[in-house]
């Protein structure tokens, strides 16, 4: 053995080699735990939403299929000053919105599901086993939706998302790194939705139409995960907003 | 060495450099993971797994492309590089993973086939957003997979040594791809300074050492002495030369390693056939010049490895005079005995 010349074959390292590589060693380890600790503490894209995976709960409520299919649930205790349901965006699993045309005969009807809730602050969604669809024979109520009220037209900057990961499927899931996740999701029927991020307050989700009220889910996905302006009408229909525009007109801001 | 063909001579040295890659990538994974959900505890496991194990290819692929030169520079970091490869496998391992989470999370589940989608879904638009990200660290994985698997010196024998370096050097185009893949992915997303920084941090690392240790070798190459009538060179004074050691000298646009060992003289080509190792960095050990980098062994007076080993390196006709050692420059072919230089005394 040659105890100043490291020699890889050998049984054992020169005494020199060796004591000099206990101390590289030690400092890389220190070194990548930093790292480790520095670039994990770092991250400022996760926020606060929920996926319960694996928790199956049932739901029912009056379908609704437009201008993208959600669920209005009775709400116990409702007062003046708060609609009478709760809203859910319904969709499938994976990167599925759910089949319209296959629950087109139930739309407007008291409908059962099971499904695995999803949200993030006030905005809730189920995704539902669609096997797990059916009409309830006897409603004891149906609630009815609320009017549609116009908030008149506005110009809007923010990103557009996938619904479905942004409630909480995936976090984070948002900007560029999720963005070939969002253009599957939504070219497979997720509700794209405007996410206006503000200062001085919450986020606000605008659900994206055509100007005649259609999904526009094809048309907006070169535009995902990356700033875009949009100016259109505004309105609420069952507390969800809804953005109607002519995707043609969206604007890319920047970069 | 041995006489009996081994797939992977493992020893205590290989084992220890095991352990610590690994336990060094398990301390990194846990650190990281330890704490994001200790702050983000919404993070979905999918996403915390693929930034965990891309982050930790990309700090070993920088590690790896630092010992190179490092070991150029001071050969105090040379037992890091005998077992290189391991790391390198390694982090195809880590980038592997990687992948795999982001092809299972992002590009699964859909209408397109997941690995169709990496393309499909990265539609080309004039912004930031159309640079395909997604696409360089395919094709960086690419080449890091090609590496792992013709690592072994089974490849290395048998794709040719030209072949097989000119592949490993591809290592430098993955590299060039992954930060590709970092600035137009993560860091577009991520808004802390801590990302662009550790980012520019690591790339002049790598490419600052490269320039070290080149410039060191260029200085090395300028230190030419006379020609005489006859041809020969004078490579400096035989007093300079440590016992068992070698200096280097650049003739004719060719390093030949000038070893002093045993009363004698003997000049070889410095290329190791292994890996291109530096010969005269290394030392005659055992009676025969030892490669540092992988321990390949010489004769110093043929240029052969000792039976029934068959590597052969160039060697060059010596004499001394005046103290002073002279070599000529016309290399003799592989294997070629060539009489060594008996100093005076």
């Amino acid at each position: 053995m040659s105890e100043d010349f490291y020699i890889g074959w050998e049984a054992r390292a020169g005494t020199g080699p060796a004591r000099r590589m206990r101390g590289v060693v030690a400092l890389l380890l220190l070194a990548g735990l930093g790292l480790a600790v520095a670039l994990a503490a770092q991250q400022h894209t996760i926020g606060t939403s929920i996926f319960e995976w694996g928790t199956l709960k049932p739901f029912s409520g009056r379908l609704e299929l437009e201008p993208y299919p959600h669920l209005l649930v009775p709400r116990p205790g409702a007062t003046n000053t708060q609609p009478g349901f709760s809203t859910y965006y319904l969709v499938a699993p994976f990167k599925h919105g759910l089949d319209r045309e296959k629950f087109a005969a139930l739309a407007g009807q008291m409908v059962t599901l099971q499904g695995t809730l999803i949200y993030r602050g006030e905005q809730t969604m189920v995704e539902a086993v669609p096997e797990s669809i059916h009409t309830v024979v006897s409603p004891a109520s149906l609630p009815t939706g609320a009017a549609t009220v116009s908030l008149g037209r506005q110009t809007l900057v923010g990103e557009i998302v996938d619904s479905k990961c942004y409630f909480g499927v995936m976090n984070p899931g948002q900007l560029l790194p999720h963005r070939a996740c969002a253009i599957n999701c939504i070219s497979g029927g997720i509700p794209p939705v405007l996410l206006v991020r503000q200062k001085d307050g919450p986020a606000i989700y605008l659900l994206l139409v055509s100007a005649t009220g259609k999904p526009v889910n094809q048309q907006v996905l070169d535009l995902v995960a990356e700033p875009v302006e949009i100016t259109g009408e505004v309105e609420c229909q069952d507390g969800l907003l809804i953005l109607r525009a002519d995707p043609q007109s969206y604007q890319r801001v920047g970069r | 060495m041995s006489l009996q063909y081994q797939a992977v001579q493992w020893n205590r040295q290989k084992r220890l450099y095991d352990a610590v890659l690994i336990g060094g990538v398990a301390l990194y994974l846990l650190g990281f993971g330890v704490v994001t959900e200790s702050l983000f505890p919404n993070i979905t496991e999918e996403i915390l797994l693929m930034r965990a194990f891309g982050t930790a290819a990309f700090i070993l692929l920088h590690m790896i492309l630092c010992i190179g030169p490092l070991c150029r520079l001071n050969a105090g970091f040379l037992p890091m590089l005998y077992n290189r490869r391991h790391a390198g496998v390694t982090l195809f391992l880590l980038a592997l993973i990687h992948a795999v989470m982001v092809v299972t999370t992002y590009h699964a589940g859909g209408d397109v086939n997941p690995l169709a989608s990496i393309w499909a879904s990265s539609p080309l638009t004039h912004s930031v957003a159309g640079v395909p990200f997604q696409v360089f660290g395919f094709l960086a994985l690419v080449i890091l997979f090609l590496m792992a698997a013709t690592s072994h010196d089974f490849w290395l024998a048998n794709l040719s040594a030209p072949v097989w370096k000119a592949l490993h050097m591809l290592v430098y185009a993955a590299y060039a791809l992954l930060v590709l893949h970092v600035t137009f992915g993560v860091l577009q997303a991520e808004t802390s300074l801590v990302y662009p920084l550790a980012l520019a941090a690591g790339l002049v690392t790598v490419l600052g050492l490269h320039f070290m240790a080149a410039l060191k070798e260029v200085r090395a190459d300028r230190n030419i002495n006379a020609w005489d009538t006859d041809g020969w060179v004078e490579a400096g004074a035989v007093a300079d030369i440590p016992d068992n050691r070698a200096r280097i000298v650049c003739v004719s646009g060719e390093r030949v390693a000038i070893f002093k060992y045993a009363g004698k003289i003997s000049a070889v080509s410095n290329v190791c056939q292994h890996q291109n190792g530096p010969l005269g960095e290394g030392k005659i050990v055992a009676g025969c010049i030892t490669c540092p980098w992988h321990g390949y062994q010489y004769l110093p007076e043929t240029g052969a490895s000792p039976p029934p080993f068959v590597e052969r390196v160039p060697t060059f006709n010596v004499r001394v005079n005046s103290g002073r050692v002279w070599v000529h420059p016309q290399p003799n072919p592989a294997g070629t005995r060539a009489e060594p230089a008996v100093i005076e005394l």
